[in-house]
C-alpha cells in the first residue's frame, strides 16, 4: 500500500536509481553516521538496490571492500559483525586491490558528499580555511581524489547549504571540472568529474562549455529562490526549468516493504 | 624457528621519542591501541605516525600531546565525527598533517615494501593535496608516454605495529576465513623496518601449518610477537568482538575538552600498570558482552 506523498530521501532515491543503467558497476564507502550516513551511503544503497529490482537487474556495488554484497538483507542495525558476516561475491584481500580497480576504470559511478562543494564541482573534506592553521580540520581525503579522478559518472549527494555549496572551496581534496584555474586536461586529469549534484532541493549537472554547475530540476514544490537562497554563488539556470520527477507507487512500494523496511539505510 | 613471543613492554622498549612509527588498522576495527597506550605510559613523544584510515589510535597519541606529525588518509572518529584532540591540535599548530589519499599511501608502501625510490600516481593531478605538499608529490615525466606523473617517496617506518588475530610464537600471523578486509595491514607489515604485531590469542605451530594460505604476516617480517586479548579496544578485532560504542561515547563526551581528556588518560591510560589492569578496569562483562555480540552471528 503506498500513498502519493513521499519524503525528500524517496525522491532522491529514484532520482539516483534513474541514472543507474543496467551492468553497472558502483562505488559505495562505508560512510559515518545520521544524515551523512543516509546521503552518502543509504540513498545510494537503496537506489542500487531499486535499480536492480527494476530496470537494472545486472548493476552491481563495491560497499566498503565488499563486491557485490546481498541488497536484499534487510538489517536492523550496521555493526562492524553484520558488515564482517554480509553476504556478498568476493572481500578482496585488501583495500589495494579496490584502488587498483578505481585507477583502471573498473567503475561506472560513485557516490560522494563534502563539506564544501564550489561552482565546478571541486570538493573539499581537508580544511576549512588556511591548509596550514585550518578554522577545522577535516579528515583527509579517503579514496575521495580517486573517485572523481578516475570514476567515469560521481554523484555528488549533499544537501543545499551556503557553507557547504561556496564559490571556490578552501581546499581542493577532489577535482571537479576546473581547478585552480586549469580544466582537467589541461590538469592531465581523465575526462570525467561530477555527474550530478543531487541535493534536499533541486538537481544540478555541470555546463561543459563553462565547466560550472547548471540547475537541471527543482524539486517538486521547490521555488527557485529557495535554491539560490541556500547557495553561496549563482549556479547556471535554464530559461526552462525541469521539475525532478515524483517517485511511482511501485518505486515507493518497494523502497518501503522490501528494500528498507526498517529505515536503517534512509535513517535521517 | 626462534620464539618471538615477549612481552608488551618488552616489544615496545625500543621505541623512542622522536620515531616514526607506522600503525595498523582501519577505522572502527584493529588499531593498536593496547600498544598506543602502552607507549603513552611509557611517556614516548614527539611521534610522526604513519597511519592509513586511523580513528582511536592517532586521536589517543594526539590526546596525551605524543603526537608531532601524522601522515595518512584519514583521522577522525569514524561514526562519532571529528577526532577532537586531533582536530584541536592540527587547528593549533601543535600536529603537523601530510596528507595522502587512499592509493598514493598504498604506492609509497608498495615502494616501501618492493624497495624502490619512488612509486608514480595519477591520482593528485589537480589536487591541493600535491599542490600544498610539494615535498610528498614530486612531479615527473613517464619516460615511455611523455605522461605528466607524481612520484611519491616510500613509507619508511623505524617501527610498524599491527593488530592481529592470531599467531603462533614464531610470528606466523594468521587471519581467519571470513573477515573484514577494508585495511592494509598486510601491505604494511610487508614494507616494515622492524615489526611488532600484537594479537588476540597464541595459537599452536601445528594449527598454523594445516591451513598456511591463512597466514598473511610470515615470521620472518617480524621482531616480536606479543599476546593482548581486546588489544584493539575501544574498536573492533572482527569476528573476535565488536566495537565499545559506550567507551567511545564516553571518550568523545571527554574528548570535547582538554581537561576532560586529561581525565580520561588519568583513568584509562596512565594510571594502569598493564593492559590486564586496563581489562579489568573495563570490566569482564562489559568485554565478554562485546565478544558475545559476535559469537551470536557466527
Amino acid at each position: 500500500m503506498t500513498d502519493s506523498v513521499f519524503s525528500t530521501n524517496e525522491l532522491m532515491v529514484c532520482e539516483v536509481a534513474r541514472h543507474i543503467q543496467d551492468g553497472d558497476l558502483a562505488f559505495v564507502g562505508v560512510g559515518s553516521n545520521g544524515r551523512a550516513f543516509t546521503l552518502a551511503v543509504g540513498i545510494p544503497l537503496v537506489a542500487i538496490r531499486l535499480a536492480q529490482l527494476t530496470h537494472a537487474p545486472d548493476c552491481s556495488v563495491h560497499w566498503g571492500n565488499l563486491l557485490g554484497p546481498d541488497l536484499s538483507i534487510q538489517p536492523r542495525s550496521i555493526d562492524q559483525d553484520v558488515l564482517t558476516r554480509w553476504p556478498a561475491q568476493a572481500c578482496p584481500l585488501d583495500t589495494g586491490i579496490k584502488c587498483d580497480m578505481i585507477a583502471r576504470g573498473a567503475f561506472d559511478l560513485c557516490f560522494d558528499s563534502a563539506a564544501q562543494i564550489d561552482q565546478y564541482g571541486n570538493l573539499n573534506i581537508t580544511a576549512i580555511g588556511d591548509y596550514r592553521r585550518p578554522k577545522v580540520r577535516l579528515v583527509g581525503s579517503l579514496a575521495q581524489p580517486e573517485h572523481l579522478a578516475y570514476i567515469r559518472r560521481p554523484l555528488i549527494m549533499m544537501d543545499l547549504g551556503r557553507k557547504s555549496f561556496v564559490e571556490n572551496v578552501d581546499f581542493i581534496t577532489s577535482v571537479g571540472h576546473f581547478a585552480n584555474g586549469q580544466t582537467r586536461e589541461q590538469l592531465g586529469a581523465a575526462p570525467g568529474g561530477p555527474a550530478l549534484v543531487i541535493t534536499d532541493k533541486a538537481i544540478f549537472d555541470f555546463n561543459p562549455v563553462t565547466h560550472r554547475m547548471r540547475l537541471r530540476s527543482l524539486h517538486p514544490e521547490v521555488e527557485l529562490q529557495q535554491v539560490l537562497d541556500n547557495m553561496a554563488f549563482m549556479p547556471e539556470v535554464p530559461a526552462q526549468i525541469a521539475t525532478t520527477k515524483a517517485p511511482g507507487a511501485r518505486e515507493l512500494e518497494l523502497i518501503r516493504s522490501s528494500i528498507d523496511p526498517n529505515t536503517t539505510f534512509l535513517i535521517a | 624457528m626462534k620464539s618471538k613471543l615477549v612481552s608488551l613492554d618488552e616489544a615496545l622498549a625500543p621505541i623512542q621519542s622522536g620515531c616514526t612509527i607506522a600503525l595498523g588498522g582501519a577505522l572502527l576495527r584493529r588499531h593498536p591501541n593496547a600498544a598506543v597506550r602502552a607507549l603513552i605510559r611509557n611517556g614516548v613523544k614527539d611521534l610522526t605516525v604513519l597511519g592509513w584510515v586511523t580513528t582511536t589510535a592517532v586521536e589517543l597519541l594526539a590526546a596525551a600531546g605524543a603526537l608531532r606529525r601524522y601522515e595518512g588518509a584519514y583521522a577522525g572518529m569514524f561514526s562519532y565525527g571529528l577526532a577532537p584532540c586531533f582536530r584541536r591540535g592540527v587547528e593549533s599548530g601543535e600536529i603537523e598533517v601530510g596528507d595522502f589519499s587512499e592509493s598514493t599511501i598504498i604506492a609509497r608502501y608498495r615502494a616501501a615494501a618492493a624497495n624502490l625510490p619512488f612509486y608514480p600516481t595519477t591520482a593528485l593531478l589537480g589536487s591541493d593535496i600535491a599542490r600544498l605538499n610539494p615535498d610528498q608529490f614530486k612531479t615527473i615525466e613517464c619516460p615511455f608516454t611523455q605522461r605528466l606523473l607524481h612520484a611519491v617517496a616510500p613509507a619508511h617506518a623505524d617501527f610498524t605495529i599491527i593488530h592481529g588475530y592470531a599467531s603462533d610464537e614464531f610470528g606466523n600471523v594468521q587471519w581467519p576465513v571470513v573477515r573484514d578486509s577494508d585495511d592494509i595491514d598486510q601491505l604494511m607489515a610487508s614494507a616494515a623496518k622492524r615489526l611488532i604485531v600484537s594479537v588476540e590469542k597464541i595459537i599452536p605451530h601445528s594449527e598454523v601449518r594445516k591451513q598456511p594460505s591463512l597466514t598473511y604476516i610470515p615470521s620472518h617480517w617480524v621482531e616480536a610477537v606479543v599476546e593482548v586479548p581486546f588489544g584493539a579496544h575501544p574498536v573492533a578485532c572482527d569476528t573476535v568482538y565488536n566495537e565499545d560504542h559506550e567507551h567511545l561515547r564516553r571518550y568523545m563526551a571527554s574528548g570535547i575538552d582538554n581537561g576532560e581528556v586529561q581525565g580520561y588518560l588519568d583513568e584509562f591510560v596512565n594510571s594502569i600498570a598493564s593492559h590486564d589492569d586496563y581489562l579489568a578496569k573495563i570490566g569482564r562483562a562489559r568485554l565478554d558482552q562485546l565478544a558475545a555480540e559476535v559469537a551470536a552471528n557466527d
